[in-house]
C-alpha cells in the first residue's frame, strides 16, 4: 500500500467526517452559484434594472464570496481538528511532515474540485425555481426565464476552485507549524479546565447592560451616531460572555453539589465546563453572524413596512384628488372629469366622495384648523366603511392624525384638545374627545362638529377641496395602471396608493431580495457551524457514553443528557442574537420613530422556529448516532 | 448468588463464531472466584454475559434468585448499575469530572442526596486510602490510584457482586498486590461475591477458587487450600498444562 493509497483509503473510511466537510463545502459553493445564476440574468444586464441595484448585487456577491472563504476556512480547520491525532499517528509511523502536507493539500483540492463540481449541479437543479422566487420578491418588469448560465457557471467554478487552491496551501501551511507532541495529544484530555475571571465575567454583564442601555436609550437621529460604539461594545461583551461569564457561572454552578450532583447533571456539565473553549469560539461565532442576520433581515423589512404601511395609512382611499391652493373651481371640476374618465377606461368600479375642507382661526394654534362637518365626515366615512361620528350640538370631538406621519414634539390632538372651537357668537366649543379614525381628510388632527354648528362657525379661514375615490371592483393590474395615468396626466395633484406601492416596492424589490439572500446565507452557515461543533466531539461523546453504559445508563439517562447537551449548543448562541436583533431592530424604530413591534416578532419568530426545527433533526440524527453505537 | 445453566455464545457475523459452549457455573455469595484461560478462550465474552452487557444465545443466567436478561433494556440497565458493580482493565473512568465525581456518578444516576453520597464517598476513600486525592482529576493521578477510585466507584452502592476483567493487567506488581488485598478485604468485610477475570497467577492466588476456561468451555477449577504460596504453584502448573501454546503466559509476573 503506497502512500496515495492510504490516503485515499482513509478518506473512505473517515466518511462522516470528510462528508460533513465536503457537503458545507459544496453548499458555499452552491449558494455563490444561484446568486450568481440570478446576478447574471440577461434580464439585468439587457434590461431596464437601475445601476444602483447591480452595485448592490456585485456587492453582495463580493460578501458571499469572503464569507465563502472564511466558512470554508472554518469548516477546514475544525475538519482538520479533529484529526490530529491521526496525524500524530501517521507522524510516529514514519511519515514525514511533507508527506502529511501533501496529503492533506491533495484531499483538499480533491473534496473542493467536487465540492465545485457538485454545488454547480444542485445549483442549476434549483435555478428554475430561484428564479421563480426572485421574480416573486422583485417586482421587474422583464420577467426571469430560466436559461442556460455559462457565465454564472465559469465564474463560479473559477472562483471557487481558486479559493479552495488558496485555503489548500494556507492550510497545508499552518500545519506545518503544529509540533509533534500537540499532535499526539490531539484531543484535549490534559488541557484542564477553562478558567475564568470574575472581573472579566462582570465586565461582560457591564458591557452589554451599557451597550442594550445606550441603544434603547437614545432616540431619533442619535442613533446613528451611538451605532458603532454600540455594536463595538455589545461584540466585545458577548464574546466575554461566552468566554468568561458562562464558564464563570458553570464553575459557579459545578461548586453548588445539590444541583451539580443530581441525577445526569454531572454528565452534562462536566462535560460542558470543559468543552466550554472551544464552544465559545463557536457560540460567539453563530451569535454574531446569527445577529447580523437578523438585523439585516429584520431591518430591510421593517423598513419596507414603515415605506409601506405608512403610505396605506394615509391614503386610505383608493386615488386622492387635492386641487393646488390656487386652482379655479373650473379646473378642479376638468381634473374630476378627466380622473372619472381614466377610471372607467380601465374598467374600475369606484365610489366616489368629494367635499370642501374649511379651515378657521383658533385660540391657541398660529396657524388655522380644519373643521369638519359631521355629514361631510360621515360620507368619507363610510366610503372605508370607518364608524360614523356624531357629535352633539355645541361639541368638538378631536380627529387624531396617523401615526405614521412623522413630527417631532407633541402629537396634533394635544394641541387640538387644550384649545377651543369659536363660534360666530363669540361662544367657545372645548373639544370632548380625541377618536382614532382613518378618515384623512387633512394630514395633521382636525375637528369634526355638528352640522348646525358648523354653520354657525365664523369666519373661514381659507377653503380648500378634495375628492376620493374608492375602489367597488377591479384587480390590481387595472388600479396599478389607472394610477400610472392619472399621476401622469393629472401631475400633482392626484395620489394613487397602489401605484405608489407598486413604484416603491419595484425600486425596494431588488435590495430586499439580496439582503434575504444574505441573511439566509448566514444563518444556515451559523447552523452549520453548530452541527461541526456537535460532530466534532461525537467520537469522545460515545466513547464515555459507552464506559458509562457498562456500568448502568438506561436510554432514557442517556437521551436526557444528549438532548440538554445539544439545545444548549443550539439555543444558547441564538436566544443572545435573537436578544440583540430585538435590540437592534428596537433602536432601529426609534431612528425613524416608527413601531416595528410586529415586524421584528416576525422575523425574530420565523428564525427561532426555523433553529427549532433545524434542533429537531439534528437531535435527531445525532441522537439516533450516539444510542446506536453504545446500545 | 450466581448460577449458569448451559450458556453458550454464538457471535453471528460473516462466519459464525461459536465462543462459548454449555457453560455450568455457581458461585456462593461471598465467594471469590477468579477466571483463568488462553487468550481466546471467551473469558470476556462470559464476563460480559454475567455483567447483562451482553446477552447469551442460549442458557440461563440467574443473579440472586433474578433473571436479568428477562428484563427490559432500562430495567436492565438499572438492574446492573443496582445489583453489580464493575471494574475494568483500563479503568474507565471519566475525565471531565473528579475523583470523588466519578466514584458518586453511578449514585448521582439514582438520585441520592448530595450529602449521603459526600458521606459515602468520604467513607470508601478512607479505606481505600484515596482521600487526599478527592479533588484530583484522573489524568492527574497514577494506574494505581485510578484502579482504586475505580474500586470506590464499583462499590459505592453496595453492590451484591463485583465483577473485574483483567483489575491488574495495567498495573506494576507492587500496585498489582495493593489492589488484590483491597479487592479480598472488600470481598471478607461485605461479603460481597467477586468473579475476576485475569491472566495473572499472582492475582488469581488471592481467589477461593479458580476456574480454567478453553476454547469456550469449562476445563477444570481448583481450590484454595490452606497456603496460597501452594495456590499460586497450583494455578502455575494448571496453567503450563492447559496451554499448548507455552507463551500465552509470557507476560506472568511473578
Ligand atoms: N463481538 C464479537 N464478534 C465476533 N467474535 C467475537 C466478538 N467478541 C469476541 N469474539 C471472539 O470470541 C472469542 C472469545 O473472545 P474473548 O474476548 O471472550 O476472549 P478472552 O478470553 O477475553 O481473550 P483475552 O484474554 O485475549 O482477553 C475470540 O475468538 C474472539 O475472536
Ligand atoms: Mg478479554
Amino acid at each position: 500500500m503506497n502512500f496515495r493509497q492510504f490516503a485515499f483509503r482513509n478518506v473512505l473510511r473517515n466518511k462522516r467526517l470528510y462528508i460533513a466537510y465536503f457537503l458545507s463545502s459544496m453548499f458555499t459553493v452552491m449558494v455563490f452559484f444561484t446568486f450568481a445564476i440570478f446576478a447574471f440574468h440577461p434580464a439585468f444586464s439587457e434590461g431596464s434594472v437601475n445601476k444602483y441595484a447591480i452595485f448592490g448585487m456585485a456587492v453582495a456577491g463580493g460578501i458571499i464570496y469572503i464569507f465563502s472563504f472564511f466558512f470554508i476556512l472554518y469548516s477546514m480547520s475544525s475538519f482538520l481538528q479533529s484529526r490530529k491525532k491521526e496525524f500524530g499517528l501517521l507522524i510516529t509511523l514514519g511519515a514525514s511532515d511533507k508527506q502529511i502536507r501533501l496529503m492533506v493539500f491533495l484531499e483538499n483540492i480533491l473534496i473542493g474540485f467536487f465540492a465545485t463540481a457538485g454545488g454547480i449541479l444542485i445549483g442549476l437543479v434549483f435555478a428554475k425555481s430561484i428564479l421563480l422566487i426572485a421574480e416573486n420578491i422583485l417586482i421587474i418588469d422583464e420577467s426571469l426565464d430560466f436559461y442556460f448560465p455559462a457565465l454564472a457557471i465559469v465564474v463560479t467554478f473559477v472562483s471557487f476552485i481558486f479559493l479552495f487552491f488558496c485555503i489548500s496551501v494556507l492550510v497545508a501551511f499552518i500545519l506545518r507549524t503544529n509540533k509533534l507532541v500537540d499532535l499526539i495529544k490531539g484531543d484535549k484530555q490534559s488541557k484542564g479546565e477553562p478558567k475564568a475571571s470574575i472581573v472579566l465575567s462582570i465586565l461582560a454583564v457591564f458591557l452589554l447592560i451599557a451597550g442594550y442601555g445606550t441603544a434603547l436609550y437614545v432616540k431619533g437621529a442619535s442613533v446613528v451616531f451611538v451605532m458603532i460604539p454600540v455594536i463595538i461594545v455589545v461584540t466585545l461583551g458577548t464574546y466575554i460572555l461566552f468566554t468568561q461569564l458562562s464558564v464563570y457561572c458553570i464553575r459557579l454552578m459545578k461548586k453548588n453539589k445539590s444541583i451539580f450532583w443530581r441525577k445526569t447533571n454531572m454528565l452534562l456539565f462536566g462535560d460542558l465546563s470543559f468543552r466550554m473553549k472551544d464552544n465559545a469560539r463557536t457560540f460567539f461565532m453563530v451569535a454574531i453572524i446569527s445577529t447580523v442576520a437578523f438585523s439585516a433581515i429584520g431591518s430591510l423589512y421593517g423598513f419596507q413596512s414603515y415605506l409601506t404601511k405608512g403610505i396605506k395609512e394615509i391614503n386610505p382611499y383608493t386615488y386622492t384628488y387635492s386641487p393646488f391652493l390656487d386652482d379655479s373651481e373650473e379646473i378642479i371640476e376638468q381634473d374630476i372629469q378627466q380622473i372619472n374618465s381614466i377610471i372607467e377606461e380601465e374598467k374600475i368600479d369606484t365610489e366616489m366622495e368629494e367635499a370642501e375642507l374649511v379651515y378657521f382661526d383658533t385660540t391657541a394654534e398660529e396657524s388655522s384648523v380644519l373643521i369638519v362637518k359631521a355629514s361631510d365626515y360621515n360620507r368619507f366615512a363610510a366610503l372605508i366603511s370607518e364608524k360614523e361620528l356624531h357629535p352633539e350640538e355645541n361639541e368638538a370631538i378631536v380627529v387624531e392624525q396617523s401615526d405614521a406621519v412623522i413630527t417631532g414634539g407633541q402629537k396634533a390632538s394635544d394641541i387640538l384638545m387644550t384649545s377651543s372651537v369659536q363660534l360666530e357668537n363669540g361662544q367657545e366649543i372645548q373639544p370632548s374627545k380625541t377618536v382614532e379614525s382613518a378618515v384623512g381628510l387633512g394630514i395633521t388632527g382636525y375637528y369634526v362638529v355638528n352640522d348646525s354648528t358648523y354653520t354657525e362657525l365664523g369666519t373661514p379661514g381659507r377653503t380648500d377641496f378634495t375628492a376620493a375615490w374608492n375602489v367597488l371592483d377591479g384587480n390590481d393590474n387595472q388600479l396599478i395602471e389607472a394610477g400610472r395615468k392619472l399621476e401622469d396626466q393629472v401631475e400633482h395633484k392626484v395620489f394613487a396608493v397602489d401605484y405608489n406601492l407598486y413604484e416603491i416596492n419595484k425600486a425596494y424589490g431588488p435590495i430586499l431580495f439580496i439582503g434575504l439572500f444574505i441573511g439566509i446565507v448566514f444563518f444556515v452557515s451559523a447552523g452549520s457551524f453548530l452541527y461541526f461543533r456537535l460532530f466534532t466531539d461525537i467520537d469522545g461523546e460515545k466513547r464515555k457514553f459507552q464506559s458509562i453504559a457498562k456500568i448502568g445508563l438506561t436510554q432514557s439517562e442517556l437521551k436526557k443528557v444528549v438532548n440538554r447537551q445539544v439545545a444548549i449548543l443550539f439555543f444558547s448562541p441564538i436566544v443572545v442574537a435573537l436578544v440583540h436583533g430585538a435590540v437592534a431592530l428596537t433602536a432601529l424604530s426609534r431612528l425613524f420613530n416608527y413601531n416595528l413591534t410586529v415586524e421584528s416578532a416576525l422575523v425574530l419568530g420565523s428564525f427561532a422556529v426555523i433553529q427549532v426545527l433545524y434542533f429537531l433533526v439534528v437531535r435527531f440524527i445525532y441522537v439516533k448516532n450516539v444510542i446506536r453505537t453504545v446500545f | 448468588m450466581l448460577k449458569l445453566t448451559k450458556v453458550s455464545k454464538i457471535y453471528e457475523g460473516k462466519v459464525a463464531y461459536r465462543a462459548l459452549t454449555d457453560i455450568d457455573l455457581e458461585v456462593e455469595k461471598g465467594e471469590f472466584v477468579a477466571i483463568m484461560g488462553p487468550s481466546g478462550s471467551g473469558k470476556t465474552t462470559l464476563l460480559n454475559i454475567i455483567s447483562t452487557n451482553d446477552a447469551p444465545t442460549t442458557g440461563q443466567v440467574e443473579i440472586d434468585g433474578q433473571q436479568p436478561h428477562q428484563l427490559k433494556k432500562n430495567a436492565l440497565a438499572k438492574f446492573r448499575r443496582n445489583q453489580l458493580g464493575f471494574i475494568f482493565q483500563d479503568f474507565n473512568l471519566l475525565h471531565t469530572l473528579t475523583v470523588q465525581e466519578n466514584i458518586i456518578l453511578p449514585l448521582t444516576l439514582d438520585g441520592v442526596r448530595a450529602s449521603e453520597m459526600q458521606n459515602k464517598a468520604q467513607q470508601i476513600a478512607k479505606s481505600l486510602g484515596i482521600g487526599p486525592i478527592m479533588n484530583k482529576r484522573t489524568y492527574e493521578i497514577s494506574g494505581g490510584q485510578a484502579q482504586r477510585v475505580a474500586i470506590a466507584r464499583a462499590m459505592i452502592h453496595e453492590p451484591k457482586m463485583l465483577l473485574a476483567d483483567e483489575p491488574t493487567g495495567n498495573l506494576d506488581s507492587k500496585a498489582a498486590k495493593d489492589v488484590m488485598k483491597m479487592l479480598v478485604s472488600i470481598n471478607e468485610r461485605n461479603k460481597t461475591s467477586l468473579l475476576m477475570v485475569t491472566h495473572d497467577p499472582q492475582a488469581a492466588s488471592y481467589s477461593d477458587r479458580v476456574v480454567f476456561i478453553r476454547d469456550g468451555k469449562l476445563h477444570s477449577e481448583i481450590h484454595r487450600g490452606e497456603s496460597r504460596q501452594a495456590f499460586f504453584q497450583k494455578i502455575i502448573d494448571m496453567l503450563s498444562l492447559m496451554g499448548g501454546e507455552g507463551n500465552e503466559f509470557s507476560s506472568i509476573r511473578v
